[in-house]
């Protein structure tokens, strides 16, 4: 199902873990900083994690799916991720979260076919005065309306209108 | 070191279990995640029991409740039924379709399954005991382990593929309680996990007995590979039988 | 940095916490500079950046010293005008001000802000008044003191005696009284010992810890470097949720900082003791603010806990002795040490000494960060504090302590903010969230909401949580569709006291309390969901309609052109129609609408 008709560029993963000895208490450093590379963690990635940290794969891809800052789907180019803590879901996060689904056809945790856009939900950013809050890329936008966020899908280029899938 | 169990004193060594020190004095205390051969893993909580300690009382796991002090522990009260009787109810509704489930909670729950509204999200059979886990980690295979978390939790390979370590053993099927491990076979084949394999025919009596890479994976660990490891359990035996008599000298 | 400014310069400090930086506080920053390097000014100007000062309704917060000017909501566009009239003539702009919304006066100092008036900070001491990056800064105010009392006044027994002394309980949610723990610590044979602050800030809803770490971080170091004295450690490590990148940053600046002043590593000033720190950055899970799923964590495995029949002060990091306490309890550390534990144990009740930082957010006018006594009620924090209840609308309830914690109705807000009063109360105090509902929220959709979050939150490990979770969300979400059972609430109760006895660690034991307090608070609306197929509170889809009363609406068109799906239609001056089928209940409309036409049935 991944889109690995990319080319992994293994070569840059043994660099990334360099940096850190072969033990199991720096899986997650490891994967933390692979993910920040390449906005997912590739196949790749846990397979030379688990060689390095000689540890069972089967381990390394339990981490993977337990932690959920780790992704095993390439992110869009574009992430949200709309914060779901209880001050932004009783200001309307869900309605944010709906409202991206209808505009741009994807459920937290998914990425638009293009691989343009993608979705995740986070559990509190930590901004709660500025409920309902989400943050693309690194960028935190406030007190986001539900009108206000089709103008932030168009801001980033996003389509604005029809819900294709 | 003594304490007492349902009223009954028991001898004990520092660092025990409740759980161990009441299975070495044939007290039952019921369990889903235990295994002898893995101790407690403190995962199914059907063995919960009150412990008193002094003036306190408290309800811990016994698999994992390490003896230091004289307490007194009761297996059964009206609470601990309670606790037994809702596990079951819980897992039951989850797993349906199983046939444990339905006995245990027959057992220990007693009411009509009917009453019972299963969950929209059943996962089949299993229960998540992780006995399946701790079987293929010991065999040193390690090919599946438990993944996400939660509601999502389950039990499967890397990526849900077939993977590269599993050997087919089938340890994971035989230890499982639930019976929540399918293996499809025919006399010349085993799937697996997503994973088929070639199943080998014993050179004494010609039942398929093992995988390949089974006895590959044997092999390679133990170094063992003549004709002994070509042949069934029963096999094995037999030839064991036969070579101790022989090696004992003109026998009778 | 300058020691002190001189009476005829100025300080211009620029909140930059996460929430001004959001609003744009960092470009106000900037443009502050880049004027200033341009342009003739009369005084000696300083800026600097600050942590958040924790309102951040407000922001992004300009404050000028020494003349104690608060600019609220500052824009880019007003630099010009701050540099002309207050750096220049020390003309105050009113407009920048904040206007009391009771005596419609503007306040100048923000110490004369109803906010900010209530408060009594300690573990907030200096966050908003220093730059975190700067160490001098944090020097110039008390900082390390007390690290320098200790290591040339004190025994660690009598650290130890000191912390036990002053009352302090953990300001993480378990409310263990701290220096009891560090002496079982001290008191275990194994070493080496470890010290570790969580920084897993999970409750949706707090942001204390944040910002702590990102405004003063060497207060949560200097409070490590005095345990690790106390009990002999030799490593200590910051567990740091994934989430709190500007925390990471600035904290591992800090310990740079502390390193190359010999505060951090061997021989600290010249001490036997020696100790550095790690930061751990977490993966996106909640249950490891749970210290064994913590300890799990920093060890390299998935964040599952484990049963604590023997605590980590005896058996914790890689099986050793190991001390885990919450940023907010690092910080009164050296507070308690330099001030002593007398001091400390003044403010504060009989059982919860000192202050609680509280994190008040929801439907309140302030939402912001903010540091009472203990003691403190909850009506003074959400009305004096807090400005009372956004639009004027009525108070529903208080959710204090998070996803394990429940709901206060206002027949209990006389209540005294403390460890044991909420707990006794059916709630806890936890790590501090105040969340704020009103009328328009619908209890049983928050009680489906905290489970939904622990649903997926939960490592899975046992029956009870992962199973029960499973349960409570399913009949939950059926009642909020209109599917609902009276036998259900029976149902619900059965399996929460399951949770309560059998889980397997704090998350799972406290996991079914939002719904066993909106039970017992709320039960009528439980009741009108499952009966009458009617959500009073107008939110549960299902079970709501929108509609305008075609004899209030002037037909001025506000909602319709809000509407974010576009449902509302109608002729000008003629009574508007929301389609149904469209309609998504975010309220726009109802916000909009200045003549209360629109209703919810």
């Amino acid at each position: 199902m991944s889109a690995n008709a990319r080319q992994v560029d293994v070569e840059k993963i043994v660099e990334i873990l360099d940096n850190y000895p072969g033990e199991k208490r720096y899986i997650m450093a490891m994967m933390q900083d692979i993910q920040g590379e390449f906005k997912y963690l590739p196949r790749e990635g846990l397979e030379t994690i688990a060689s390095r940290a000689d540890v069972p794969l089967s381990r390394v891809y339990s981490m993977a799916t337990f932690y959920k800052a780790f992704s095993l789907v390439p992110k869009g180019r574009i992430n949200f991720k709309v914060c779901d803590g209880t001050a932004c879901h009783i200001k309307g996060s869900n309605v944010l979260i709906d409202q991206i689904y209808k505009h741009l056809g994807i459920k937290p945790g998914e990425t638009t076919a293009d691989g343009e856009f993608s979705i995740e939900t986070v559990n509190c950013l930590g901004a709660c005065a500025l409920a309902p809050a989400l943050v693309a890329n690194e960028k935190v936008h406030p007190k986001v309306t539900s009108s206000g966020i089709i103008e932030i899908i168009k801001s980033y280029g996003g389509l604005a209108d029809a819900t294709d899938d | 070191m003594k304490i007492s169990i349902d009223h009954q004193e028991i001898e004990v060594n520092p660092g025990d279990t409740i759980l161990e020190a009441a299975r070495k004095n044939g007290i039952h205390i019921p369990t889903l995640c235990y295994h002898e051969a893995y101790g407690g893993q403190g995962m199914c909580r059907m063995c919960m029991v009150e412990v008193k300690n002094g003036p306190a009382t408290r309800m811990v796991a016994s698999c994992t409740y390490p003896i230091y002090e004289a307490i007194e522990v009761e297996t059964s009260t009206p609470a601990i039924e309670k606790i037994r009787k809702n596990i079951v109810a819980l897992l039951y509704r989850s797993s349906p379709s199983s046939e444990f489930m339905e006995k245990m909670y027959r057992q220990y729950h007693g009411g009509e399954s009917d009453e019972l509204q299963y969950s929209s999200d059943f996962k089949d059979r299993c229960i998540l005991c992780r006995l399946c886990v701790k079987a293929c980690e010991e065999i040193g295979t390690s090919a599946i382990s438990a993944i996400y978390r939660g509601t999502d939790k389950r039990i499967s390979t890397p990526f849900d593929e077939a993977s590269a370590t599993c050997i087919g053993c089938a340890a994971c099927a035989q230890i499982c309680p639930a019976g929540a491990i399918d293996i499809f076979q025919s006399d010349t084949e085993r799937i697996i996990w997503n994973k088929t394999f070639t199943r080998v025919k014993c050179e004494r009596c010609g039942e398929p007995f093992a995988t390949r890479e089974q006895l590959d994976y044997i092999a390679a660990r133990t170094g063992i590979e003549g004709y002994e490891a070509r042949l069934c359990e029963d096999c094995r035996k037999k030839n064991m039988a036969v070579k101790i008599i022989e090696a004992s000298g003109e026998g009778s | 940095m300058q020691q002190t400014i001189d009476l005829d310069s100025r300080m211009i400090l620029v909140c930059c916490g996460t929430g001004c930086l959001a609003n744009g506080s960092m470009e106000v920053y900037q443009a502050l500079r880049q004027q200033l390097s341009t342009t003739e000014v009369q005084v000696k100007t300083y800026t600097k950046t600050t942590g958040c000062n924790g309102w951040c309704e407000k922001g992004p917060l300009v404050k000028i010293m020494p003349d104690d000017i608060t600019y609220c909501q500052v824009k880019v566009k007003d630099v010009s005008e701050i540099i002309a009239k207050t750096l220049q003539t020390g003309e105050i702009i009113n407009r920048l001000l904040y206007r009391d919304p009771k005596t419609k006066k503007r306040i100048k100092s923000h110490h004369e802000i109803e906010f900010y008036k209530k408060q009594h900070k300690i573990a907030l001491r200096n966050i908003g008044e220093i730059d975190p990056a700067s160490i001098e800064d944090y020097i110039e105010r008390d900082g390390y003191k007390a690290m320098g009392k200790i290591l040339s006044e004190m025994t660690p027994t009598q650290v130890i005696e000191e912390v036990i002394k002053s009352g302090l309980r953990g300001r993480g949610g378990g409310g263990f009284p701290t220096g009891l723990k560090w002496k079982a610590c001290a008191d275990a044979t194994a070493s080496p010992r470890y010290v570790i602050c969580n920084g897993d800030e999970g409750d949706p809803g707090a942001f204390m810890d944040r910002s702590i770490m990102e405004g003063d971080p060497h207060t949560v170091i200097e409070g490590m470097i005095i345990c690790a004295y106390a009990i002999g450690a030799s490593a200590g490590y910051i567990y740091v949720r994934d989430e709190y990148s500007l925390a990471v940053k600035n904290l591992a600046i800090a310990i740079n900082n502390a390193r190359s002043r010999g505060y951090l590593g061997q021989g600290i000033l010249g001490s036997a003791l020696s100790f550095d720190i790690e930061i751990v950055r977490g993966g996106g899970a909640f249950v490891c603010g749970e210290e064994t799923a913590l300890i799990a964590s920093i060890e390299g495995n998935v964040g599952e806990p484990r049963d604590k029949y023997v605590f980590p002060t005896e058996k914790g990091l890689w099986g050793k002795p190991t001390i885990i306490n919450n940023v907010e309890t690092w910080a009164n550390i050296p507070v308690i040490i330099n001030g002593g534990a007398q001091e400390f144990a003044a403010v504060g009740t009989e059982g919860s000494k000192g202050t609680k930082v509280f994190s008040l957010v929801g439907k309140v006018n302030n939402t912001g960060l903010v540091e009472v006594p203990m003691g403190t009620t909850l009506r003074e924090i959400i009305y004096d504090i807090g400005g009372g209840i956004q639009g004027g609308r009525k108070f529903k309830a208080v959710q204090t302590g998070g996803p394990s914690g429940g709901c206060i109705p206002d027949t209990m807000l006389d209540l005294q903010v403390d460890f044991d009063t909420l707990t006794r109360a059916g709630s806890m105090m936890g790590s501090g969230g105040l969340i704020v509902m009103d009328d328009r929220t619908c209890m049983v959709e928050i009680a489906r909401y905290y489970v939904n979050f622990l649903a997926g939150e939960s490592c899975g490990k046992c029956t009870p949580c992962r199973e029960g979770l499973k349960a409570l969300r399913e009949t939950l979400e059926a009642i909020c569709e209109g599917k609902g059972k009276v036998e259900h609430l029976a149902f619900m109760q059965d399996i929460a006291e399951t949770m309560q006895t059998a889980s397997l660690c704090a998350l799972g034991r406290t996991a079914a309390n939002p719904v066993l307090s909106t039970l017992n608070y709320f039960r009528d609306e439980y009741l009108a969901h499952i009966n009458e197929g009617r959500c009073p509170a107008g939110v549960c889809r299902d079970l709501t309609e929108f509609y305008i009363d075609a004899e209030l609406c002037t037909g001025c068109g506000l909602c319709s052109k809000n509407c974010p799906v576009d449902g509302i239609s109608g002729e000008k001056k003629e009574p508007h129609v929301i389609d149904q089928e469209k309609c998504i209940r975010c309220g726009e409309c109802v916000n909009q609408c200045k003549f209360n036409a629109i209703k919810v049935r």
